[in-house]
């Protein structure tokens, strides 16, 4: 199970107009990443619930990464806000926790950038393999 | 004999896109002939003149579909010969070459690419013979380069789907068509017409198109704008606006040039403040939606504009350019600036098809040698059923090429025969709610090449030990015909009801994942399509990880679909009404076109008569008859029994969506109407503007440039000097927008004044004569009329005395103070917007009001005056239903506006002609568990798109599926969990955290 690996998980809440599509060209020019990163796609930021940020890691991945759109360039013009504002509750949330909220990130990629999208995962996973580990892969919670 | 049904378009502009588009939709086939060998090799304004680097290819999105669905066929390659026959019964006949790769098939695996054994180096990078052009966001083109093919045949034994043939031949074919279409792209201009500002000969000297073309795969980063010589940011740069300083006649300013200008010199601006950018312009043009805030903004972020008259180029120390210019005080050259980099914003160039076109068509040239159109209809030529649309007939920007796709439409349809496009029926879906949940894994080869980078055989026997898989097996595609009904029949064969198939990217291949799946007889809710090609194959080395990666994803999927529910996609009745507000020329347009298509069309006024502004105006600036056209009009509507007017009104509510609208006027005499409309167009047009300044109201000298002009018709204004002032109370921080109509009729008035041998002196900032318009200036110029420019920041004053008008000016040209001495001083006020009613309408109707107080409605500033994503959308339903037409929208032209209600009534003709209508995203919308819903109406607050609201008698949540582009910001909003989204459940969503993680 997943608390026998070194191998760190992250997961991707990708929205659909940008980051997804940033991913799909990262994809299609052949850039090569870190595979730790493993993508759900939503079709908004503003979809990602703070408790998708904080099951993960609970349940044993060791980032969550959110990609949207850039501010103004949102495909349903607000959503991005919504995001930030949710996720800047979940880093909250997770410090209270005792989880390290530098392991959420958000990262707003434009859907024709897909060379940037190559770079936040590599940097992100390197920020994620530094801070080793995630303790709550091995506590229980009820 | 009866008429033939198809439409043969020329060129590939954006309105010849849009009037496919529209034509697929009401049933009719388009043919359209690309002269190029891919889809924007030979381009259209859109991609070469964008003033914001973006992305527009999905601006093509459609012909992809059409295509696919047939009603569409795109000849490569191809030329129009020769036309025979009468409108209804043309014979076009057309040479073509079939692409070397039919896009339809080709699986893009790439084994061509790798089978070529030539390889040649190509802009400093190795490249083969076969190779993919640019990729463009939706579509990879592959290519074969002829020159140094040796014609081995290698990449076409490798094919593996026989989507590439090496010697496609040259064919000749005869179509018979009932209307044509003239859509030449745009000519934009060469080395030779841009020799005066040494481009192609002087280093370091580049058009902003091809800046805008680099950066359309980035976006616009560092990269795409760095100095050609030796690749590094140029610590100065120098914009020039080429329309403006070059010869008369060899290229032409359209919309986009100033504005794009500044918005290039913002751009550098603010991603680098250490870059010194001088603009160099005649004029600031600035006469589009928001374009004057642009330079503002560019004031503020220190861009040095410099307007100046003439200006050359040089080389200074080897690789920079230097710019010598003339200042205001003089005509000589005398200032210069060096700078390591020059950017020319170049203008458009009179069409090089004209002359065969002309030849073959029969329709003749203007004068400027842009296709000549009938004038009030917005594309007809002067042969019957040939139209001429775009950049073809005038230099122009891409609201008015876009407008011109659907304008046209009705004078088409009336050159047509029957429809000959039914839309394909769907295929049957099996019930699968009583049976247990059984998904099947198809992971693509992609026809042998996958299998080459990753072990499938281990994966699949992997994936089939998954709990909730209960069949997995490798295929060869799923999109090109042949695999779709392969794949198909397995899944069916299989006995699975929930499909996960593991192939490549969505973005491209969505539809074809979809029919396969339907094929298959399974709602597509109970599918999941994943990126094996682009999440793993193509971006991962470790094979170990790679498949635990895989496996993941697969096991998410399926884990997700366990709890998926299959619902039917919604349908909506709509009405076939139309209701305008508004009976000036813009709304009255669009009533007759509607009216006279057949369609019941309401007309709803506020005063006792219909006609708004246009009794006033006689003649615009180009001559054409208005007060002729306005009786026509008149008589028009008066006749058509389809269109009822009622004046007198006050629209009091609007309940409703798009197709299904309920909206109540009441008359003067406090009767209450009721309409059910499709469709709203809101033509309230605007104001007059008035002023303070200048002893307007007080001194009946003084009058605005309506005022004089009815003085005038009326022939009270007999001798005596008249002098102008233009941009009063406008163009200043206050009212930052120009009115657009101004310096034409300003323009307009003086010619006639000068007729009468009457003189004019013309006082100005910026002369705003866009496309042929500055012809009437160069005219006033030679027939006498006296210009004097000032300062943004030096209006000039009046001293007013009994006898005379005294005008203070310092003119900035030579530099001096003059005084002029006049009888009469008109203003120029412009348009002010009817604040009062647009408030109103903007509650009524939920439209967003701009900075200046006009309607803001991306439809019809579409495309980039509100660059908006939701272009993605079905074109005519971006705006949900109501369309803002003429000076409502923004400042236009009695011709503009009369174009403007034409594109209005064609996308409202598309929408009512189907008269049953899906929403826009078919199935995957968001919905109510009425069950849990408290009514509370947080998700109706965060709804982006006002597709929710509260039931008032059930006190729940509805949702309008037509307006829900299934965001799911509703869902998070929601504290009882009763919004879902049908394809995204909650429980679903956690099933796939928790399926990733479980590998």
């Amino acid at each position: 199970m997943a608390d026998q690996k070194t191998e760190k998980i992250i997961v991707a809440f990708l929205c659909n107009w940008c980051t997804f599509t940033a991913a799909d060209l990262a994809g299609t020019s052949r850039l090569k990443y870190a595979p730790n990163i493993r993508i759900v796609k939503v079709m908004c930021s503003s979809r990602v619930d703070p408790v998708f940020i904080l099951k993960p890691l609970l349940d044993g991945a060791d980032g969550v990464l959110i990609g949207g759109c850039a501010p103004g360039d949102c495909h349903y013009s607000k959503g991005t806000f919504y995001a930030r504002r949710k996720i800047a509750l979940a880093k909250t949330l997770a410090g209270s926790m005792g989880l390290d909220p530098r392991r959420i990130r958000l990262s707003w990629i434009p859907a024709s950038e897909g060379p940037r999208f190559a770079r936040v995962v590599n940097e992100f996973t390197k920020q994620i393999e530094a801070l080793g580990d995630n303790p709550a892969k091995r506590e229980v919670y009820i | 004999m009866p008429k033939a049904s198809t439409v043969v378009i020329y060129g590939t502009n954006l309105s010849g896109y849009r009037i496919a588009y529209a034509l697929s939709k009401l049933g009719y086939k388009t043919i359209m002939l690309n002269r190029g060998a891919y889809v924007d090799e030979v381009r259209n304004q859109v991609l070469t003149q964008l003033p914001f680097d973006l992305c527009w290819a999905c601006a093509y999105a459609p012909q992809r579909l059409f295509v696919g669905l047939g009603a569409m066929q795109i000849l490569y390659n191809s030329e129009l010969l020769e036309l025979t026959g009468t409108a209804g019964n043309f014979k076009a006949k057309v040479k073509k070459r079939d692409p070397f790769v039919n896009n339809y098939i080709c699986a893009e695996c790439e084994k061509c690419i790798d089978a070529c054994p030539v390889e040649v180096e190509k802009n400093g990078k190795k490249q083969k013979a076969v190779y993919v052009v640019p990729k463009m966001f939706w579509e990879n083109i592959f290519l074969i380069d002829e020159e140094n093919c040796t014609k081995c045949g290698k990449c076409e034994t490798a094919c593996p789907t026989g989507a590439l043939k090496m010697n496609p031949p040259v064919e000749e074919i005869e179509i018979e068509a009932g209307a044509i279409i003239l859509a030449p792209e745009f000519d934009e201009p060469g080395e030779a017409e841009l020799a005066p500002f040494g481009w192609g000969r002087i280093p370091n000297v580049v058009k902003s198109s091809d800046i805008a073309r680099a950066a359309l795969a980035t976006n616009f980063t560092e990269d795409s704008f760095r100095r050609p010589s030796d690749g590094k940011l140029p610590q100065s740069v120098a914009i020039i606006v080429t329309p403006h300083f070059n010869e008369k006649g060899i290229e032409y300013e359209n919309y986009n040039a100033s504005a794009q200008a500044v918005y290039r010199a913002n751009k550098i601006k603010e991603m680098h403040p250490g870059i010194d950018v001088f603009l160099f312009c005649r004029d600031y043009k600035c006469y589009g939606k928001g374009h004057c805030r642009m330079y503002e903004r560019a004031k503020d972020n220190g861009v040095h504009i410099i307007r100046t008259e003439k200006l050359a180029l040089s080389v200074a120390d080897g690789e920079k350019n230097r710019i010598s210019f003339s200042t205001c005080s003089t005509k000589e050259l005398t200032d210069k600036k060096t700078v390591e980099m020059t950017i020319l914003i170049t203008g458009q160039r009179p069409p090089t098809a004209m002359k065969r076109l002309s030849k073959i068509c029969g329709i003749p040239a203007e004068s400027h040698g842009f296709c000549d159109i009938v004038p009030f209809t917005c594309a007809k030529t002067e042969v019957n059923g040939v139209f001429a649309v775009g950049e073809f007939t005038s230099p122009k920007g891409n609201p008015e090429t876009i407008w011109e796709g659907y304008g046209p439409l009705r004078e088409i349809l009336s050159w047509l025969g029957e429809k000959n496009v039914a839309k394909p029926q769907p295929p049957v879906l099996r019930d699968v709610s009583h049976e247990e949940a059984k998904t099947g894994v198809f992971i693509c080869s992609c026809f042998g090449a996958f299998s080459d980078k990753m072990d499938l055989e281990s994966l699949v026997n992997r994936v089939k030990m998954f709990p909730h898989v209960s069949h997995a097996e490798i295929i060869n595609g799923c999109c090109t015909p042949s695999s779709i009904q392969e794949t198909a029949a397995k899944i069916k064969n299989s006995g699975v009801n929930r499909v996960v198939l593991a192939v490549c990217t969505p973005t491209q291949k969505l539809m074809k994942f979809r029919k396969t799946v339907m094929i298959a007889g399974l709602n597509p809710l109970l599918s999941e399509f994943l990126r094996l090609r682009e999440d793993v194959i193509q971006v991962h080395t470790d094979p170990a990880r790679m498949e635990d990666k895989a496996a993941a994803m697969i096991y998410a999927a399926a884990s997700k679909l366990k709890t998926a529910r299959a619902l039917p996609t919604l349908m909506d009745n709509i009405g076939s009404s139309v209701l305008v507000i508004g009976g000036g020329p813009a709304g009255l347009e669009a009533a007759r076109y509607l009216g006279e298509a057949g369609y019941d069309v309401h007309v709803a006024e506020k005063t006792d008569h219909v006609g708004g502004m246009a009794d006033i105006l006689s003649k615009d600036l180009e001559g054409h008859e208005i007060k002729k056209y306005m009786a026509q009009l008149l008589e028009d509507i008066e006749k058509n029994e389809h269109i009822t007017i009622h004046t007198d009104t006050t629209v009091t509510d609007v309940s409703g969506y798009a197709g299904n609208f309920h909206v109540r006027f009441e008359t003067k005499d406090g009767e209450t109407v009721e309409v059910d409309p499709a469709i709203v167009i809101i033509a309230t047009g605007a104001l007059e503007a008035k002023t303070d300044q200048y002893g307007y109201g007080k001194d009946e000298r003084v009058m605005t440039q309506l005022e004089f002009e009815q003085k005038l018709a009326e022939g009270k204004i007999t001798g005596g000097h008249v002098a102008m002032i233009q941009c009063v109370g406008s163009r200043n921080p206050k009212k930052p927008y120009c009115s657009r109509i101004c310096c034409s009729d300003a323009l307009k008035n003086a010619l006639t004044l000068r007729k009468q041998g009457i003189d004019v002196t013309i006082c100005y900032r910026d002369m705003n004569t866009y496309g042929f318009k500055d012809d009437y200036f160069q005219a006033a110029l030679k027939d006498g009329v006296s210009f004097l420019r000032f300062d943004e920041n030096h209006y000039p004053k009046l001293e007013a005395s009994d006898d005379a008008l005294k005008i203070k000016i310092n003119d900035i040209s030579d530099g001096k103070d003059k005084e002029v001495v006049s009888d009469y001083l008109v203003l120029a006020t412009g348009m002010d917007p009817n604040r009062e009613n647009n408030e109103v309408f903007s509650n009524l109707f939920n439209l967003r009001i701009d900075d200046d107080g006009f309607f803001d409605v991306e439809s019809c500033a579409c495309p980039y005056e509100d660059a908006s994503k939701r272009i993605m959308k079905p074109f005519e339903l971006s705006s949900n239903g109501v369309f803002v037409v003429g000076t409502a929208h923004s400042p236009r032209s009695f011709m503009e506006s009369v174009m403007m209600a034409r594109q209005a009534a064609g996308k409202a003709m598309v929408i009512l002609s189907s008269g049953k209508m899906a929403p826009p995203n078919a199935m995957y919308v968001s919905e109510v568990d009425t069950s849990k819903c408290t009514g509370c109406g947080l998700c109706v607050d965060v709804c982006p798109y006002n597709a929710r609201e509260i039931d008032p008698v059930r006190k729940v949540a509805v949702v309008h599926p037509f307006l829900c582009d299934s965001c799911g910001a509703c869902v998070v909003a929601c504290p009882s969990s009763a919004a879902f989204l049908r394809d995204q459940r909650e429980d679903q969503l956690i099933r796939t955290i928790d399926g990733l993680l479980a590998v």
